[in-house]
This record gives structure tokens, C-alpha cells and sequence, in this order.
């Protein structure tokens, strides 16, 4: 928060009970809008470690079983299967990522439409910029 | 502050009072000090809250994975154990210590047994720890949804208080501006 100027002080900001639902509603959707990210790029990591692996399993010996991860112990699966499994985290992951990436446009959209009211209604009385 | 009904959210927490109109709330029993005073220690409040609500949250965000890890091993068990009679042993390498693993031949008996904590761990037919996991995790979930609620709901009400603290704090600053600009031209009138 910073201390207003003399001419900003003049307004005597009246809020009413819309204004502030819009003011709530724009800090519910800035909190979450950090924690999609968060999860996003968490789950982008994951993606690259997926497709890395993928590629290093296509170039592998066919016969070799091949140590995979489950819980938080490797089981020797054959290369086929792990290739499965694989695949199916993939696509699991990849469904993730496209859930959050539409949450996150959501997000960022309502949060536009609430800067233009709140900006028209408060002008220099209220600071909806991430510093 | 009046005593109004209080709301609640569904886990009891109370909704903050908003400030239609200053006036109302700054009377000359509670003077502007004490209004402040108030909202800030409800704002403290609120906030408290939120920590707790907050350190929940990341205590949960760390055992679902684990119980997501356990599940996913015993599913894996209960599709090898399926095959009954006809099992093939399962090598598997397992932590032995910190970045020291071991070997091992298992051979698919169709029990698993699963740390409940407390230093206890109980033996199940592998389909049964399934459900048991499953309901863990869905039940862990449950709470993570309820506690993300309530953070929502709790930064609505921080927000609301901290709108309803400026408010007021402005609206003395006017009050005193006035007032001093009201005593100021009653001397120059008083001089003439």
C-alpha cells in the first residue's frame, strides 16, 4: 500500500457491496492464477523427463528388460511394457496440461474483464497490477 | 461494530461485516481508534487462519503423492497376482537405504502389507489394500478440495477487512482535513 496524493485523497470513494464481491473475486482468481502456474510448470518438467525417456526406450536392446519405476521401487518390466506405460503417463500428463492451460486462460480472461470495471470504477484508488 | 447474525462458511468461519457506510460504523462510543483497532485484530485473525489453513494445504500436497506411489504398486501387484498359479516371479530392485538399493525376487502371493503408521503394518489380500488406498486417496483429496475452499473463502474476507480498514482510515483523514481547515478559517475570521 502506498499513501495517496493530495488530489487522490479529494474522492470519497464510495464502495459498495458489487464493488467489493469484484475486488474478492479478482484476488480468488490472481491467488489461483499463481498456484495453476506453479502446477503447470511442474507438470511440463515431467512431460519433457516422459519424452526423453520415450526416445531412449526406442533406441534400447529388445530383449533387455527394462527397470521401471513404481512407487518408490524399479521392477524389471520387458520393453514393450514399459513402453506402455509410458505412453499412457504421457497421455494422462498431456490431459493435465491441456485442463490447466484452459484454467489458466479462464483465469487470466475474468481477470481482465474485472480490471476494466474495477479501473473504471476506483481509477487511481486501487492498484490491480502484480508488483 | 454491531452484533449481527454472523454467517459461517461450511467448516464455521465467520464471514466479515462489510462497511457500507463509515458513518455508520464510527459513532461517539466507538471512535475511529477503536474501529481500526477491531478490524485489525479481526484481519490478524483471519490471517492466522490462513497460515494454518496454508500448512495444511502442503502437508497434503505431500502425502497424496504418496499414497498415489502406493496404490500404483499394489495395482501393479494385483495384475501380476491375477495370473494365480501361473505367476512369473517379479525382480524388482528396492531401497534398501538412501541411495543404496537391493535386488529382489517376489513371487506374486496375492497379499500385500500396508504401513498404517504407529509402527503397525497389517497384511491384506492385495484387492482389499487396493480399496483401502483408493478410499485414502479419495478421502485425501476430499479434505485438499474443502481446504482450498476455505483459503479461497478466507482471502475473501481478508480482502473485505483490509478494503474495510482503508475505508475508515481514509474517511478520518478527511474527517481531520476538514476540521482543520474549519478551525484554521474560524481564526482567520476570529482576527478580523
Amino acid at each position: 500500500m502506498r499513501m495517496l496524493e493530495k488530489d487522490e485523497e479529494e474522492g470519497d470513494i464510495q464502495v459498495s457491496w458489487q464493488d467489493q464481491e469484484n475486488i474478492n473475486t479478482f484476488s480468488k482468481y490472481n491467488a489461483k492464477l499463481q498456484d495453476l502456474e506453479e502446477a503447470y510448470e511442474g507438470k511440463k518438467t515431467e512431460k519433457e523427463y516422459l519424452d526423453d525417456l520415450a526416445m531412449e526406450l526406442e533406441l534400447a536392446d529388445e530383449d533387455e528388460p527394462v527397470k521401471y519405476r513404481i512407487g518408490e521401487a524399479f521392477v524389471s518390466l520387458s520393453l514393450e511394457a514399459a513402453q506402455e506405460r509410458i505412453s499412457k503417463s504421457q497421455e494422462e500428463l498431456d490431459q493435465e496440461i491441456e485442463g490447466l492451460k484452459s484454467q489458466m486462460d479462464e483465469a487470466v480472461e475474468k481477470m481482465d474483464g474485472l480490471k476494466k470495471v474495477l479501473y473504471a470504477r476506483f481509477g487511481n484508488a486501487i492498484n490491480l497490477e502484480k508488483d | 461494530m454491531q452484533q449481527q447474525q454472523m454467517e459461517v462458511n461450511p467448516r464455521g468461519i465467520p464471514k466479515a461485516p462489510f462497511v457500507e457506510n463509515v458513518e455508520d460504523h464510527v459513532t461517539v462510543e466507538e471512535p475511529v481508534e477503536i474501529v481500526l483497532k477491531k478490524f485489525q485484530e479481526a484481519t490478524a485473525k483471519y490471517k492466522f487462519m490462513e497460515m494454518n489453513h496454508l500448512t495444511r494445504k502442503s502437508n497434503l500436497d505431500a502425502k497424496i503423492p504418496e499414497i498415489r506411489k502406493t496404490l500404483e504398486m499394489v495395482q501393479f501387484l494385483e495384475i501380476e497376482a491375477g495370473d494365480e498359479d501361473d505367476a512369473k516371479e517379479i525382480e524388482t530392485m528396492y531401497e534398501l537405504n538412501d541411495t543404496l538399493y537391493a535386488t529382489a525376487k517376489i513371487k506374486p502371493t496375492g497379499k500385500v502389507c500396508l504401513w498404517l503408521g504407529a509402527n503397525v503394518m497389517l497384511e491384506y489380500p492385495v484387492e482389499e489394500a487396493a480399496e483401502l488406498l483408493a478410499s485414502k486417496l479419495s478421502a485425501a483429496l476430499k479434505t485438499l478440495k474443502n481446504t482450498e475452499e476455505d483459503l479461497a473463502y478466507l482471502r475473501d474476507q481478508i480482502t473485505t477487512m483490509e478494503v474495510n480498514t482503508a475505508r475508515v482510515y481514509n474517511w478520518d483523514v478527511k474527517q481531520r482535513r476538514i476540521a482543520r481547515a474549519k478551525a484554521e478559517s474560524s481564526d482567520a475570521a476570529g482576527l478580523d
